[in-house]
């Protein structure tokens, strides 16, 4: 297993490389950072031409690609160089966005894989039931939904429930733009209160898109396997109906679910970003549009190695969580 | 899911029913094709998306020919509530909002057909030919797609499109470098299994060159499977492009597109409702309707399937 | 639609120095529910007074959370890295200045801090800025002379390497670069202008930031000894402090001397600030203010909705976010739009073949219509804006002159009239042309959504008058092309000033931001006379006179000055000042 993991991880070392190559050049040949100095009084071209300069502008892409990569292997992950950002560091920036999204989607995945399993486990063991039929045409219309348009709905309608609230003379529940900054005070009951208001509407709205494709998988998968021969002949050894959905089909059937989960991670990312665009909430989306409108090479890369180590990880994760649901799947 | 058990050489217009044609009167042989089309047109649900589907292209591409106004025209008051002339109001800058939701429509589309094609096109050679000749071909196509899938598509898309150019075509491209993979993973499968039947061997015995086998022998097999996932690509090209443009990182003006829209207009959901449910039903229409026809051809080339009787 | 408003009588006093008579350049200029100031009024500060401001008595109030686009990211926003509005909006109450400037771009002498500025002599001119004596740093140390001169010598750029390459890297020198510095006394900082400049008042208003940090964590002792000769080594020293070390947020780093102090940071998302308790003036305002980014404007206007937020700031407009503002008057909230800083404009490029002829340009300027433009992509947020007639001067200076009204009527008829009278003809396609050369030209510009818009409009416009725009968008447009005058016509936005002196290199002949390649001699002569000034009263009729004679050229045809917009509620007044964001005043606010 592990000989298998370090040859994974191997592997993907040039794919990064490549990788990181290409989107380089992309973005450092798509514009110039410095191109609206000329609008501030007094600056003349020579000023820019000093400041390309000191920014290593003036050197041929290739040489820069190279600077950059040096320096992040040694663990140096460099500065901003877009104007008015005054030379922000990647590293913490990019950890901070990523905090930011990440807690979004964490509880949004949680509770979309808990939902979308159970509702898909039991829509397939009662199927053709009413609760079957509700699961799957909402599953179906969830599904076939833009994120963001559920994103604008969901939080049209939560302040709608505010609202409701206040006009009962209770305390306004839903925050939209995100965790107030320095944090909540308060008892433990009240922190727990306000930080639920403040998570509920984006996470909601993250959790319904991803549910759909949960239960979706879950009851395709479960119905195929309690339609095999190993369930059917489980059922005619005389084995109870909740230890055969539990310990023989529900394990099998979170395999293709599992996959899902993990080579998702890219669309629960694109997910992600959009809900917390509606949100007005400063995560990685907010940091992509930014570096690439600035063109902003080391945030972007920086950005990038973030998402792409993540991605490997997951497949990796992937692989490793088939091997202890499958046994038959010898990895190595 | 895939119906690889079918009849071997002649592909689907000359195959021979299949042995569970009980569900027929045996009386008239039809060809696989003429049970695949009959069994989706008895998929009810099916044939009404497929109205709301044909309704949505004459819609894009025939009603800005009937319609008044002009997508382009910017002669009208900003902002107008519906009326009898401006059944969904005007924009901003005062285009008809009917008339600038078929142009929207038209893009859309466009965009998630040619995304759709270019996808499985790519997706069957690639996959086809990694599953036929295995080996080098395998592994460099493998290592093709760990490569897209390590590099996020919403961070390519935003670099292309805000740093060179944002046509729909540009998005059309960027979303087909990145929906093949699906299709490519799945033939792939599939061609890995066909291979090892006789009827390919035999075609290698006589010296049949590897691109007739692929053509000739393994797509026609995998016909089922190409046709369902084609089709799922719309949908998902639908939604991926409205995502996109929603993010700013799509369709750039002067061309639009139904997420493009929404973009320009969901802060009016209370104000002016109109003019965020106009372009929500039509793209909720749209990939529900794609959706739902996928289902029904992926029942209606599923001899397995049960669900929907003949 | 303009409204000149009746104002207070305090507020038409403190107006007279400078501006004669203020617009209500508010959305609604309607009474704030409750309140007894219209938007207009809360233009002016409470604390103004003839001869200045002074920090009025406040009732204080807990913590308020303020919106607005963009991050801070620098304490230190005269650096060439990190200068950006952003950071202005949070350092205008932690770096005071000698002037407050006003929601009406208005200067106001800063007394809690300030004693007086004077012209001590014309030739040279020689000015002298008196500090006022026991203003202090929130650590203790005094805010005085010292951090004058720290503000001067490193924006002046004096100190250069033995390569010409600079020490300090300011966003710019305007000013600074042309005057000489000296400390008398720890309250007296004298200048000495190599050359006569009007724009005087526009000094030492921002980042005076404090010499006594650079001082202790260089360990160069006295900052006023540093000089354009001193040692390399103590240069670059200082020089590495200046340009970085104050980026992001260190608490120790960072005092206030104003009647805030930076104390939080989340970078991307916040800056808290609370109330100096070493604050020279009267102490007042929210005890504690979070001046947070939302970059979303229709998210800033919900969360405001939702109570998350008490104030939004949008330097940028946005129809949508302003339509839901609008719609939440009931719900106590106030909406104000004013004009701001920067302007669009159409820029005609001289080396084109087409442009080059006059009554090209004159038949486009007539056929564009600019208020109509207005009305598509202003209006909803700013209900009675109209468009610009001048290149040099905003409406609410003193000194503007609508020159351009006449010239830009948006009358196809008359634009044909112009061509046809020069001996143009229309052809088959309905487009003009003489001697084989059609009129016909590319308006060029970056993807903004709104540049796209105008253009739009323009073609339709001036499709009715035989003249052919096309559209070129790319989002590189503002790199090289534009610097190189790579374009038939330009749209792209100046950033005005209540100073004048800085439009001279923008329309002289050979100016280095000339891209156009205008050249008026009348108009040269003009600002030459303009800028050798000693204060601004004596400046204003030539930048008249070179304005009109701009006009007279048709070169350039300014479109409509971008509105600010704001919105907010359960407070007493709050203004959007262009320069300086909606906290400039926040220590006068009061909760209702």
């Amino acid at each position: 297993m592990i000989r298998y993991i370090i040859r994974r991880l191997l592997i993907s070392i040039p794919i990064l490389l490549i990788g990181s190559f290409a989107c380089y050049v992309l973005v450092a040949s798509a514009g110039n950072p410095l191109a609206e100095m000329r609008f501030r009084p007094g600056v003349t071209e020579a000023d820019i031409k000093a400041a390309e300069i000191s920014l290593g502008l003036d050197k041929p892409v290739f040489v820069r690609y190279w600077n950059w990569l040096t320096d992040f292997l040694s663990g140096d992950w460099g500065q901003s160089i877009a104007l008015g950002q005054a030379k922000t560091a990647v590293f913490p920036a990019v950890t901070d966005a990523l905090w930011t999204t990440g807690r979004l989607v964490i509880g949004a995945e949680l509770l979309a894989l808990t939902l979308g399993v159970s509702v898909g486990v039991l829509a397939a063991v009662r199927q053709y039931s009413i609760f079957d039929y509700l699961a799957t045409s909402t599953a179906f219309l969830m599904f076939s939904m833009p994120i963001f348009c559920v994103a604008v709905i969901v939080k049209n309608y939560g302040i709608q429930f505010n609202n409701v609230l206040e006009s009962m003379g209770l305390e306004r529940w839903l925050t939209t733009a995100g965790p107030r900054p320095g944090g909540f005070s308060g008892s433990f009951g009240e922190v727990i209160f306000k930080y639920t208001g403040t998570f509920l509407l984006p996470t909601v709205a993250l959790m319904l898109i991803s549910f759909a494709a949960y239960s979706r998988f879950e009851r395709a998968s479960m119905l195929e396997i309690l339609h095999s021969d190993f369930v059917r002949t489980a059922r005619a050894k005389g084995i109870s109906q909740s230890r055969v959905i539990f310990r023989h089909a529900f394990r099998n059937a979170l395999i293709p679910v599992a996959t899902l989960f993990s080579l998702n991670f890219g669309g629960v990312l694109s997910g992600a970003i959009i809900t917390e665009t509606v949100f007005g909430w400063a995560g990685m989306g907010t940091l992509l549009v930014n570096s690439v409108r600035q063109f902003d090479p080391p945030m972007l890369m920086g950005w990038l190695a973030v998402t792409a180590t993540l991605i490997v990880l997951f497949n990796l994760v992937a692989d490793v969580v088939y091997g202890i649901l499958d046994p038959r799947i010898r990895l190595g | 899911m895939a119906n690889i058990n079918l009849a071997p050489e002649g592909g689907v217009v000359n195959s021979a029913p299949q042995s569970d044609s009980h569900e027929f009167d045996a009386t008239k042989t039809r060809t696989q094709g003429q049970l695949v089309l009959r069994r989706f047109l008895r998929h009810r649900l099916a044939m009404v998306s497929f109205g709301v589907f044909v309704f949505l292209i004459l819609f894009a591409f025939i009603g800005p020919l009937i319609w008044t106004y002009d997508f382009e025209d910017v002669s009208s008051k900003a902002y107008q509530p519906m009326s009898g002339t401006h059944p969904l109001g005007t924009t901003q800058v005062g285009k008809d909002m009917l008339a600038l939701l078929m142009r929207g429509t038209g893009y859309s589309l466009q965009i998630a057909l040619i995304v759709a094609a270019l996808a499985t096109a790519i997706g069957v050679i690639f996959g086809a030919l990694a599953g036929y000749l295995r080996g080098f071909v395998d592994t460099a196509l493998m290592r093709l797609v760990d490569l897209l899938l390590i590099i996020p598509q919403i961070a390519v898309a935003a670099i292309v499109v805000k740093g060179f150019s944002g046509s729909w075509y540009v998005v059309a491209l960027v979303l087909a470098a990145f929906a093949w993979m699906q299709i490519a993973r799945i033939t792939r499968g599939e061609t890995l299994s066909l291979s090892q039947r006789e009827f390919i061997e035999a075609a290698r015995a006589c010296g049949a060159t590897t691109p007739r086998i692929i053509f000739k022998h393994l797509v026609p097999n995998m016909i089922g499977s190409i046709t369902v996932n084609a089709t799922l690509a719309i949908a998902t090209a639908v939604l991926t492009e409205a995502a996109l443009s929603f993010l700013g990182l799509g369709v750039q003006p002067p061309d639009t597109s139904l997420g493009v829209i929404v973009l320009e207009n969901y802060g009016q959901f209370l104000n002016r409702p109109w003019l965020f449910w106009g372009p929500f039903i039509v793209l909720v229409s749209l990939s529900l309707a794609v959706n739902f026809i996928g289902d029904g051809l992926r029942d209606a080339f599923d001899p397995r399937q049960t669900k929907v009787r003949a | 639609m303009r409204r000149t408003k009746a104002l207070p009588a305090i507020a038409l006093l403190a107006s007279a120095s400078l501006v004669l008579g203020a617009c209500g350049g508010g959305g609604g200029g309607n009474n704030a529910d409750g309140g007894d100031a219209t938007i207009a009024d809360m233009a002016t500060a409470r604390g103004e007074s003839a001869d200045g401001y002074t920090a009025p008595e406040t009732k204080q109030s807990g913590q308020i959370v303020v919106t607005t686009d963009k991050p801070f990211t620098s304490y230190n926003n005269a650096t060439e890295d990190a200068n950006q509005s952003y950071n202005t909006f949070a350092l205008v109450l932690v770096q005071p200045g000698a002037h407050i400037l006003n929601g009406n771009n208005k200067f106001s002498l800063n007394k809690d801090v300030m004693e007086s500025i004077e012209v001590t002599s014309k030739s040279p001119q020689v000015v002298t800025w008196k500090l006022k004596k026991g203003v202090s740093w929130s650590d203790g140390e005094a805010w005085d002379c010292d951090d004058f001169y720290m503000a001067w010598f490193t924006q002046s750029n004096a100190a250069k390497k033995a390569d010409k390459g600079k020490y300090f890297k300011p966003a710019g020198t305007t000013g600074y670069d042309l005057m000489t510095g000296e400390c008398k006394d720890d309250q007296t900082f004298v200048g000495t202008f190599a050359e006569p400049y009007p724009d005087y008042i526009g000094l030492f208003n921002n980042d005076v930031l404090p010499a006594h940090i650079v001082e202790k964590q260089t360990g160069f002792a006295d900052i006023t000894k540093l000089t354009k000769d001193s040692p390399p080594a103590d240069l670059q020293k200082v020089a590495d402090f200046w340009n970085e070390k104050w980026n992001g947020f260190t608490k120790e780093l960072m005092p206030g001397a104003g009647p805030y102090v930076l104390t939080g940071f989340e970078p991307n998302q916040s800056v808290t600030l609370e109330r100096n308790p070493k604050w020279a003036g009267k102490p007042g305002g929210p005890e504690k203010i979070v001046l947070k980014a939302v970059s979303d404007p229709v998210a800033q206007a919900q969360a405001l909705e939702n109570g998350e937020v008490a104030v939004n700031s949008m330097a940028q407009p946005d129809a949508n976010a302003a339509t839901k503002l609008k719609s939440l008057k009931p719900q106590g909230i106030t909406f104000g739009a004013g004009p701001g800083l920067s302007f669009e404009h159409l820029d005609l490029q001289f080396k084109n073949p087409v442009l080059a002829k006059e009554e090209v340009r004159k038949a486009f300027f007539m056929c564009v219509k600019r208020q109509d433009i207005i009305d598509k992509l202003i209006t909803e947020v700013q209900s009675d804006a109209k468009p610009l007639g001048s290149l040099i001067f905003f409406p609410k200076d003193e000194g503007y002159k609508d020159v351009y009204g006449d010239k830009a009527k948006g009358d196809p008829a008359a634009a044909k009239k112009i061509l046809g009278d020069a001996g143009w003809t229309q052809g088959a396609d309905g487009v003009f042309a003489k001697d084989g050369v059609r009129a016909s030209f590319r308006i060029s510009h970056t993807d903004i959504p709104r540049r796209k818009q105008t253009v739009e409009l323009i073609q339709g416009q001036c499709k009715e008058a035989g003249i052919e725009v096309k559209d070129d968008t790319d989002p590189n447009f503002l790199d090289e092309r534009v610097s190189a005058g790579d374009y038939d016509v330009a749209l792209f936005a100046w950033s005005g000033s209540p100073l004048k002196s800085e439009k001279k290199s923008i329309y002289e002949t050979g100016g280095g931001q000339n891209w156009q390649n205008l050249s008026v001699p009348a108009a040269d002569e003009a600002f030459k006379s303009g800028v050798s000034q000693t204060s601004i009263s004596d400046s204003l009729k030539y930048f008249q006179k070179a304005d009109e004679e701009i006009a007279n050229a048709y070169g350039s045809l300014p479109l409509f000055q971008m509105p600010n917009m704001w919105a907010f509620k359960g407070l007493d007044r709050v203004y959007f000042q262009s320069y300086y964001g909606a906290l400039w005043n926040a220590n006068e606010w009061q909760t209702k």
